[in-house]
């Protein structure tokens, strides 16, 4: 088998693996009864589109906050974390490698600790059940993902072209823009995909800093699971992920568009 | 739950000690009302409430009765009381959690009003002042359509309420199965046995501290131990054991002919629904008593599923509302507490929800009662008044994790002889 064949069919069946367990989600959010030993659903039924449409669930304004919060969370994240990546790839200064072992620190602590330490903080700040709350401790459990992606993509970067530019005459801010940052679009895009998803599906992070009032696809999907509903809890997977896909996808285009143009 | 909530417990306190242990939070804002609702009349509560926003926060993986909420209970308060209900799913170990670490950093004015809660949840949160109390003393529906004598509305789980919790609706432990598939309905713990060795390995149980398993495996212990002799034992392993053995040694003779042999037992009752679903398990167990034509409606079980009970009658519980120690708007909260307790709206969840009611048919008028007979419950289900003529008290609430204790270390996987 040549090499370019035997590439094809580990990627074929990493996608089989990855697609026909999400296609299930299709078919089970519209199953009425499927009982063992069957093949295909017994009977099927629309019972969860219409919860999901006509339910009082508002479910397109929960879609909607879902996914205005993630995009924030990966835009906030990305910006930081390249800030960071800079700073601790090109400059010296004392305490650097401090600086990026914070970086990493909230994935040494497991999440539900994090969350209530933060908490008890927010409650403190007058943070806790309010959207810059939830958004911030987001923003604290994606970093240190987008930080990793980024320094890597930073230092194999360099700065080389940037300098040239500024020898050239072009102000940093110009130099950064045109010279470096379309070489870092790939890296980017990984970042905002990367804190996108994290964001997404955060649950208990959402639920206990946001006290239930900043409501999220996440916090109505998870109950619909633990109480065994399958045909609701396929239903609101399948919008979880088909949503969580157009995203990437648009992400992907921008980034595209910014590595053509040269700039954003 | 009962392991999950210790997790929970120790986490929050290496939390707290984590975080800004040390900056003491002189807490924020004001109590909420300017109304003390300790001393205020009704009516100086009903106007506090006018206009306002209530939260009720509880278990939200049911969409009927989120929708019921959101709908039938929503539109009622709103019109007949002007207060926009506002409903929170979240599960009440994480509702606890919250509170306390309000309750950790000061907190006057939290975001809590109404809690749905009962049992171990409910004592726990009583104990550690999370409740706001004792209030259903100045609700008018209490003395209106409550048997206020009922030991369900005096204690929960053996704990007395002491007017911290108002009664929501009635649960009741019920089997199930499909008619078609096994004709017959075991109506003692001996002929579950049969049941079990005629179908091997096509029946189990949720694993406790899962909420239906733990009160399935009480409900046995009644069967063989009778309920009495449980309401005032102390919570001592020793003493539990001994008084349980016959009933433990009936589901060390169950294990052999259970799925999977008795060596592992699925994690939640949601779980044993769905293997029931499914038709990999035959039997099926639910705290919900009309829980079989609700999902004859919704296509999820066969038509021919049906309801029974033991003989000797199974456990009954009520579950309740209770109101947050920081609750913003406690006004609001009685009012729409008071509201759920109207016979109107209890019709209405019996109606919808098909959930047994919580007001005295000795208290209700002629017309409501004809109201409350006239509801059509479905297929496949018992009766209210069959229920309620085979329902058995609740185990006091400390004895619960002891049973579920012992239940680990000399059920699963073993076998007698």
């Amino acid at each position: 088998m040549s090499r370019k064949a035997f590439s094809r069919l580990v990627l074929g069946v990493t996608a089989v693996c990855v697609l026909a367990p999400a296609a299930l989600l299709l078919v089970w959010s519209v199953t009425g009864r499927w009982p063992w030993p069957r093949l295909t659903p017994e009977t099927y039924s629309l019972r969860t589109l219409r919860e999901l449409l006509l339910g009082s669930g508002g479910f397109l304004p929960l879609l909607g906050s879902s996914i205005a919060l993630a995009g924030a969370t990966a835009a906030l994240a990305t910006a930081v974390a390249l800030l960071t990546a800079r700073a601790t790839a090109f400059y010296s200064f004392p305490g650097r490698g401090l600086a990026r072992f914070c970086g990493i620190l909230p994935l040494l602590v497991p999440g539900t600790v994090l969350a209530m330490g933060l908490h008890l903080a927010f409650l403190r700040l007058g943070l806790a059940d309010t959207v810059v709350g939830v958004l911030l401790v987001h923003l604290v459990s994606a970093l240190p993902y987008c930080i990793a992606i980024l320094t890597d993509v930073t230092a194999a970067v360099g700065l080389a072209l940037e300098e040239q530019a500024a020898v050239l005459g072009a102000p940093p801010l110009t130099a950064f823009r045109g010279a470096t940052l379309p070489r870092l679009a790939p890296g980017i895009l990984s970042s905002m995909s990367m804190a996108f998803t994290i964001s997404y599906s955060q649950y208990f992070s959402t639920l206990l800093i946001g006290g239930g009032r900043v409501r999220t696809l996440a916090l109505v999907l998870v109950p619909y699971i633990q109480s065994g509903d399958r045909p609701l809890a396929a239903a609101y997977a399948a919008v979880f992920t088909g949503s969580a896909l157009l995203v990437f996808a648009l992400f992907e285009w921008a980034i595209r568009r910014m590595e053509r143009r040269g700039a954003l | 739950m009962g392991n999950w909530k210790r997790i929970l417990t120790l986490l929050l306190v290496l939390a707290a000690t984590l975080a800004l242990a040390a900056c003491g939070g002189a807490g924020e804002g004001d109590a909420g009302d300017a109304l003390d609702p300790a001393d205020a009349s009704w009516e100086e509560i009903l106007a506090a409430a006018e206009g306002t926003t209530v939260t009720f926060y509880g278990w939200g993986g049911d969409e009927n009765r989120n929708n019921w909420l959101n709908t039938a209970v929503a539109d009622y308060v709103k019109e007949e009381y002007d207060i926009t209900l506002e409903v929170v799913g979240m599960n009440i170990e994480d509702i606890l959690a919250k509170l306390s670490g309000e309750k950790e950093a000061g907190t006057q004015a939290g975001s809590i009003d109404m809690i749905w809660i009962n049992g171990e949840n409910f004592y726990s949160a009583k104990e550690n002042g999370l409740l706001y109390g004792p209030f259903t003393q100045r609700l008018p529906n209490m003395e209106a359509y409550i048997d206020l004598e009922d030991p369900e509305t005096r204690s929960d789980f053996c704990m007395p309420i002491d007017g911290y919790e108002a009664p929501y609706a009635k649960a009741q432990l019920v089997l199930y199965r499909d008619s078609a598939v096994t004709p017959e309905a075991p109506a003692s713990a001996q002929e579950l046995l049969d049941f079990c060795r005629q179908y091997p390995g096509r029946v189990t149980y949720p694993a406790p501290p899962d909420f239906t398993g733990s009160a399935f495996v009480r409900n046995i212990i009644y069967e063989l131990c009778g309920w009495e002799q449980f309401q005032d034992m102390e919570a001592d392993y020793d003493t539990v054991k001994a008084a349980i053995e016959p009933a433990l040694t009936y589901l060390r003779d169950l294990n052999p002919s259970l799925w999977n042999e008795g060596r592992t037992f699925p994690d939640a009752s949601t779980t044993v629904d769905a293997m029931f679903a499914d038709g990999e398990l035959l039997l099926s167990v639910s705290y919900a008593p009309f829980t079989v034509a609700t999902g004859i409606d919704q296509g999820l079980y066969a038509d021919t599923t049906e309801t029974f009970v033991f003989d000797n009658g199974t456990i009954g519980n009520t579950n309740y509302m209770a109101i947050a120690f920081n609750a913003p708007n406690m006004a609001g909260a009685m009012v729409v507490i008071n509201a759920i307790l109207s016979a109107q709206m209890q019709l209405s969840q019996y109606e919808t929800l098909r959930e047994l009611p919580v007001v005295d048919s000795a208290k209700l008028s002629g017309e409501e009662q004809a109201a409350f007979d006239a509801v059509d419950l479905g297929q496949g289900v018992l009766t209210q008044a069959e229920l309620l003529s085979r329902r058995l008290p609740e185990m006091p609430a400390d004895l619960v994790p002891v049973i579920e204790e012992i239940w680990l270390n000399e059920v699963v996987g073993k076998y007698n002889g």
